[in-house]
């Protein structure tokens, strides 16, 4: 997973499957750098996600949940297909590009 | 499509899940499905595994394992039970219910049973309290891969 920083905004570029696994790794080092950075704007890059499920949608809810508190924005981009319909199955009000 | 099958059994552990999914989808990509179909599938079968392993074997005494098995029927189905050994649901249309989760502590979505019900054609759940649960999915095959004239 890579990150870059500028600005006040942080995109991390998630990859490869997001599934319940791969999230609780995750998780805990997009929070890692949303602490340290505290960001304006948080973007996720999902460019390379080739596969997810409803453990992506948590990952995204509680990224959410956690920078709204921070005063943060946040913004999805490059999901494909398959991510966008999980993304509007899951009623999330996101500016989703 | 010719009538086909694979049974697989897991140990519940969430290390195990991308494997199983890969080994049915890869079972699965050798039949004429197209991607959009198959990826409904995998999505669906990830969160039926996924509830498994995450929900059923809080209890050791429990016979610890999942065994799933996924079938090509003659008229263009494919039938995946996931059938798990554990605690059981006690109240089924609560767990089914839209952004119901069990553990909102581990940042789950609560999406599993929507998701499987919107990829998929049919889902039964039957469960029995300590004595496991039930998931038959099945999809109707509509889309090919393959342009047949």
């Amino acid at each position: 997973m890579r990150y870059n920083y500028e600005n006040g905004k942080l995109t991390i570029y998630l990859e490869e499957e997001l599934d319940i696994s791969s999230c609780k790794v995750v998780r805990g080092i997009i929070d890692g750098y949303i602490m340290k950075y505290q960001p304006y704007e948080l973007v996720l890059d999902l460019a390379g996600v080739k596969f997810m499920d409803s453990s992506g949608i948590g990952l995204i809810i509680g990224r959410y949940n956690l920078i709204k508190l921070l005063d943060c924005k946040m913004t999805i981009v490059n999901a494909g297909d398959n991510i966008k319909r999980l993304i509007e199955l899951s009623n999330i009000k996101l500016e989703c590009v | 499509m010719e009538e086909n099958y694979i049974k697989i059994e897991i140990k519940p552990i969430i290390e195990n899940i991308s494997p199983a999914r890969l080994c049915i989808t890869s079972f699965l990509g050798n039949m004429d499905i197209h991607l959009d179909e198959l990826m409904d599938i995998k999505t669906a079968l990830s969160e039926a595994i996924t509830n498994a392993v995450d929900h059923a074997y809080d209890n050791p005494q429990l016979l610890d394992k999942i065994d799933i098995e996924t079938r090509i029927l003659r008229d263009d189905k494919v039938k995946i039970t996931i059938k798990d050994y554990g605690k059981g649901i006690e109240d089924i249309s609560l767990a089914m219910t839209p952004a119901y989760t069990s553990k909102p502590e581990n940042e789950h979505a609560g999406m599993g049973f929507t998701i499987m019900e919107s990829f998929m054609d049919e889902v039964i759940v039957d469960s029995v309290v300590n004595k496991g649960t039930t998931i038959v999915l099945t999809k109707n095959i509509r889309k090919r891969k393959t342009n047949k004239s």
